[in-house]
């Protein structure tokens, strides 16, 4: 298992390099770069902020520099756009701002998510069914975009019970909006996928036998089901996961939360590069090792997978 | 093990290999009548196709076009663009005085053709590259998982408008650049679902009895994983539909005048609080119709194809 | 002899202009306890470095935080800053600002002369590499262009300090608003013993050394700035809000839902809501006019397409478009429907009579039938047909399809509308790809050359490429002018009956301000305020 770990975390280093590669031609086939204007800069001036940042050399040697400058030093470069600060210094202030209020929004989605898909599964066609499928329709049609105006309208407007939106270094009252906005349509996912399966996995011949043989509901459901079912959430979950742990662009817009969901719109708008590289290698570091839990999940649930790795 | 070559080569398992393609056979028929005798899932696919229709002919009863300007009721949208039958806008009006039941007609077609084609074309190339990841294992599954990866680590806005600076925007540009932006839809899914079947005993059988690969996938794990498929089928759609909302918001997606659910809904949702809930009310209640039929539909296949009660 | 300036001499003439250069608080008034103004800010500042501050949100932070030559008052018009008065020789190309003797850091050091001419060469330093280095090249300052080139050190700027409190200037080529751009954020003094110290980080609050009415306290990068009364500051006996707190919210309704909650002081308002926020609370929804024009642009270089080379289906494009429908049923903000390039708001501009802006819609309409017909085109004729460039943005979405729709209707023009995300569009116009383009230009200093110079055939942002020798000329010799007005009336009577470009409208600003927040500038039209001039009452 440990071995296997890390034969996939060594596959992933050619991974990581191959998206440097990509990302970083890729962005400046984008038309317009980062000193593209409304009111364009006189060809001198474009010159020396070309020279500064190093851009007026030929692309090759850029690449070169950046690649220097991320494995010798960890350093992802200057940010174009916002000039105080280095991207380092930006991801560092708006990632633990994201994580936070990702990781309560996963919390909140599978304590809310699971137990709903469960109980709809059991009550196949009843009172809680109804429900939960009322309930998932409701949430996609209320996308956050949606969702988040009413609720500030409600919670801040009517009711003056939470703040409209900020961070505060992350009190609670300020999580909760943005944390509930972020994961209301994928809790309604995950209830429906655990529902779907629960009722395949109630279905199948060894729950058959297992109920044969007498155990009693509960047994079966906790003993036996619950594993098997949960196997699709566990695979829906882990790309959603880097979804929400890495800042949604609309709920760090709407919410000032000051994650970095926030700089990756910005970053495209403004064609800040290195921005743009970081936060994708980011997105990539944290991608390659939550697939990699997701299949020791697997592993641990079916013995003959694990056997298999 | 033994018994199972020499069965290979018996009278009784070509009988059986036969049977097994009728068995198989009869599988889908009566996965299409247990289909049927599902109501609610019936009655959706009637809602669907009607929504289809509506978006196919609904303008043959619209009074306006989707982009003529009703200059009577320009800047008086709240007070005298509510839907009205005297009027002839049947849904109101949106901002600037169009006609909303006319824009909806329009948007459905777009949201149906970029939406369901993109999202299903998504789904089949997500699934297949899954499965082959699932079950060949090694190193086809790392090459697989690696391109999944780089994809959605890349900023999609970038990859949008890099697309359309060198192959032009229009709305099939848009479809095209939707199935690849999302090629490994459901990969994770089918993956593991494939990664836990191809160790049962029944796979390890059809092996056995000479089954290719190919067999094997059609026959034994993909029956056994379409209900979970369908579900995350159900649930993409939708979420495709909302996407092309946000890519038109950012300047990369449809073109106005043409418009689609995404847009109406986003449009709408920002103006409900002014008082004009109309212009969120009916691209939404036809979208949240679209998702229902979905869903019951996905689960009507999900009971009919459930490979337990053969 | 030497012209003495006219802010010296409303300056000896009373104390109108010290008072004015603080909060003007009348007597009786009931203030708050609590003297902290909130206010929305749209995103993150580019910089709190003068020299290298880009967004207008920034300007505002940057002009609160550092004080620079002269200030402008609620009108506009320059009143003292650390600079007290001015001299101009008599061939307009040597300015000497007096500076005052007790400005002074937040960190107790005296404001001199060397800190504006440390400033200054900064700001062309091709090592810094600010992109407002093209300001300080329009301000004409005698070898800016070579500095910025890289072909002289920055010690050759024209600019030195005779003694601590004299500031000089030379000038390459006289320039008759060159005082009026003294109060931009980039003429701002730098402390150089600051950025020594500190390097890039000499922004950071705690390291930030500034001269203005307040220091900067806090900075959370994305949501919050906080900056606080300057106790060094050499007025601050008049400062009046202790307190200025900009919370960056990205978007527009849920500022107001959260300026209606209390949380903001100001905000803007979302398109098209004016009418409704103004009927509900009155007083508090603004529409100012703004130093900013709109406009369509015609592509007319050799790209472009054949039609457009004639005038008479430009002013029929012109002349078809209803801008009243735009700005009373559309935008809705106060807008000012635009029959002219420059702004009506500008300083000393006169607004020429034209035909178009006399004429009544319905005799436009048919004027633009009757040249449609005479070009070819039209009921009778081929049916003209062209592609329209805007970025993506709901506002330019809607002025698009008005103005499509005008055309369709009225003219049986097929125009196409494509929208592009901002940094194609940018390229795409600005490379002569498009047949019709959005164009928007606010003004760099209150003189209608700001707008003009736009048109001229060398101007880089002439994105139209239109050409007429007599405006090009005409623009040249205002610069050396003594009253340039009449030639700018001159000029927009070219682009009328030309019509390069067909403007829109003028921009208004819109904004929800608190009823106890006052002093708020209303009259000026850059928009250019100081939290030093506002204050807070009691409700």
């Amino acid at each position: 298992m440990l071995r296997y770990s890390l034969k996939r975390l060594l596959v992933a280093i050619p991974t990581i390099l191959a998206l440097i590669v990509i990302a970083f031609f890729l962005m400046r086939l984008a038309p317009g770069g980062p000193f593209t204007a409304e009111r364009p800069l006189p060809e001198s001036v474009m010159k020396n902020v070309l020279a500064r940042y190093g851009m007026d050399q030929p692309l090759y040697v850029q690449f070169g520099t950046y690649l220097k400058n991320l494995f010798f030093h960890f350093d992802f470069g200057p940010s174009f756009a916002q000039k105080d600060r280095s991207v380092n210094e930006i991801i560092a202030h708006g990632f633990p701002v994201t994580i936070t209020y990702g990781f309560w929004s996963a919390v909140f989605v599978l304590l809310l998510g699971i137990p709903l898909g469960i109980i709809a599964a059991l009550r196949h066609n009843g009172v809680w069914d109804y429900t939960m499928t009322g309930l998932a329709i409701f949430s996609q049609i209320f996308p956050n975009f949606v969702l988040a105006p009413l609720m500030v309208l409600l919670f801040t407007l009517v009711l003056g019970w939470l703040p409209g939106g900020g961070w505060n270094g992350g009190q609670w009252q300020y999580i909760i909006m943005p944390a509930v906005a972020l994961g209301t349509s994928y809790m309604a996912s995950v209830a429906r996928l655990t529902r779907g399966q629960m009722l395949e996995v109630l279905n199948s011949p060894f729950i058959r036998t297992a109920r044969a043989k007498g155990l009693s509901e509960r047994t079966i459901v906790w003993r036996h089901a619950m594993k098997p079912a949960l196997l699709p959430v566990v695979s829906y979950m882990g790309p959603v996961f880097v979804y929400m742990i890495t800042g949604s662009v609309f709920i760090d817009v709407f919410f000032s939360t000051g994650g970095i969901g926030q700089d990756f719109i910005d970053g495209a708008y403004s064609r800040d590069y290195s921005v743009l590289m970081a936060l994708a290698l980011l997105y990539i570091t944290l991608t390659i090792v939550l697939n990699l839990l997701m299949d020791l999940i697997y592993a641990w649930v079916d013995p003959k997978v694990r056997s298999a790795l | 093990m033994n018994s199972f070559r020499t069965k290979m080569r018996s009278k009784a398992f070509s009988e059986e290999l036969a049977e097994e393609i009728i068995q198989s056979n009869s599988f889908w028929q009566d996965a299409r009548i247990r289909f049927f005798q599902n109501k609610m899932a019936v009655l959706s696919c009637f809602i669907l196709l009607s929504i289809v229709l509506f978006a196919i002919f609904g303008g043959y009863f619209a009074q306006w076009s989707n982009e003529e300007i009703d200059w009577s009721v320009l800047g008086k949208v709240k007070t005298e663009g509510m839907p009205s039958i005297a009027s002839g806008h049947y849904f109101g009006v949106d901002e600037l005085g169009r006609d909303l039941y006319a824009r909806v007609v329009q948007g459905s077609r777009v949201s149906l053709s970029v939406g369901v084609i993109a999202s299903i074309f998504a789904l089949i190339s997500g699934a297949t590259w899954g499965a082959i990841a699932g079950y060949y294992g090694k190193r086809l599954d790392a090459v697989i998982l690696g391109a999944s990866q780089i994809t959605t680590a890349i900023p999609y806005i970038i990859f949008f408008v890099v697309w359309q600076a060198f192959f032009g925007r229009s709305t099939s540009q848009l479809i095209i650049v939707m199935i690849l932006v999302n090629w490994s839809a459901g990969l994770f899914i089918v993956r593991g679902q494939v990664m836990m079947l191809k160790e049962k005993e029944f796979v390890d059988a059809a092996r056995l009895m000479g089954l290719s690969d190919f067999q094997i996938i059609r026959k034994h794990i993909l029956p056994n994983m379409l209900g979970i498929v369908v579900i995350y089928a159900s649930l993409t759609i939708p979420e495709v539909i909302m996407f092309e909302s946000i890519v038109s918001f950012l300047g990369v997606g449809i073109q106005e005048p043409a418009t689609s659910w995404g847009k109406l809904i986003a449009e709408g949702a920002r103006t409900m609080q002014f008082g004009t809930l109309w212009q969120f009310a009916f691209p939404a209640a036809i979208f949240a119709l679209t998702q229902i039929s979905l869903y019951y539909i996905g689960d009507g296949l999900r009971d009919a194809l459930d490979p337990k009660d053969r | 002899m030497k012209r003495r300036s006219f802010v010296l001499a409303t300056l000896l003439s009373s104390t109108i202009a010290f008072s004015a250069t603080a909060a003007e608080v009348p007597a009786g008034t009931n203030l708050a306890t609590d003297q902290t103004f909130t206010y929305r800010v749209l995103d993150e500042f580019s910089s709190f470095d003068p020299q290298v501050v880009e967004d207008v949100n920034g300007s505002e932070v940057v002009r609160d935080l550092f004080e620079g030559l002269y200030n402008q008052d609620a009108d506009g018009n320059n009143v003292p800053g650390v600079a007290v008065s001015h001299e101009v020789s008599d061939d307009n190309m040597m300015y000497t600002f007096k500076l005052r003797d007790n400005a002074k850091w937040s960190d107790g050091t005296a404001v001199t002369a060397g800190d504006f001419v440390y400033a200054w060469q900064r700001a062309v330093d091709p090592e810094l590499a600010s992109p407002y280095a093209w300001y300080v090249e329009l301000m004409s300052i005698e070898n800016g262009a070579a500095i910025i080139a890289g072909e002289q050190p920055i010690e050759n700027l024209g600019v030195s300090a005779p003694d601590d409190h004299t500031f000089v200037v030379k000038l390459s080529a006289p320039l008759p608003y060159f005082d009026k751009m003294v109060s931009h954020a980039t003429t701002f003094p730098a402390p150089k013993w600051a950025i020594d110290a500190h390097g890039g980080e000499w922004t950071r609050p705690g390291n930030l050394v500034s001269n203005g009415a307040y220091v900067l306290t806090e900075h959370v990068p994305k949501e919050r700035s906080t900056r606080e009364r300057n106790a060094m500051y050499w007025n601050n006996d008049a400062t009046v809000l202790d307190k200025v707190v900009t919370l960056v919210i990205g978007d527009d309704v849920q500022g107001l839902t959260r300026w209606k909650a209390g949380e903001v002081d100001k905000t803007d308002i979302p398109a098209g809501q004016y009418p409704t926020l103004k009927a509900e609370f009155g007083d508090e929804a603004y529409a100012l006019p703004r130093l900013c024009n709109y406009y369509f642009t015609f592509n007319m270089s050799d790209d472009g397409p054949e039609a457009f080379k004639d005038v008479r289906v430009r002013q029929a494009l012109a002349l078809a478009l209803d801008r009243n429908v735009i700005t009373d049923q559309v935008l809705q903000g106060g807008q000012f429907p635009a029959y002219n390039f420059t702004p009506a708001a500008t300083a000393g501009f006169d607004s020429p009579d034209s035909d178009l802006a006399n004429m009544s819609q319905s005799d436009r309409d048919a004027k633009a039938m009757a040249l449609m017909a005479e070009a070819g085109y039209g009921k009778d004729g081929e049916t003209l047909s062209f592609e329209y460039l805007y970025n993506t943005s709901e506002a330019h979405e809607q002025v698009a399809i008005v103005a499509s729709q005008m055309w369709k209707q009225k003219l049986g023009v097929e125009a196409t509308l494509a929208n592009q995300e901002w940094k194609v569009f940018l390229e795409n116009r600005g490379a002569q790809n498009f047949e019709m383009a959005r164009g928007a230009w606010c003004g760099d200093y209150n003189e209608a050359s700001t707008f003009l110079d736009l048109l001229t055939t060398p101007s880089g942002y002439n994105d139209g490429k239109f050409s007429n020798a007599r405006v090009d000329e005409l623009m040249t010799g205002a610069k050396s002018s003594q009253d340039a007005n009449p030639l700018y009336t001159e000029v927009e009577g070219i682009l009328a009956d030309e019509m390069p470009v067909i403007p829109v409208y003028h921009y208004a600003t819109n904004m929800m301000l608190d009823s106890s927040v006052q002093g708020w500038p209303v009259g000026n039209v850059e928009q250019t305020w100081y939290s030093k001039d506002l204050y807070k009452t009691a409700e």
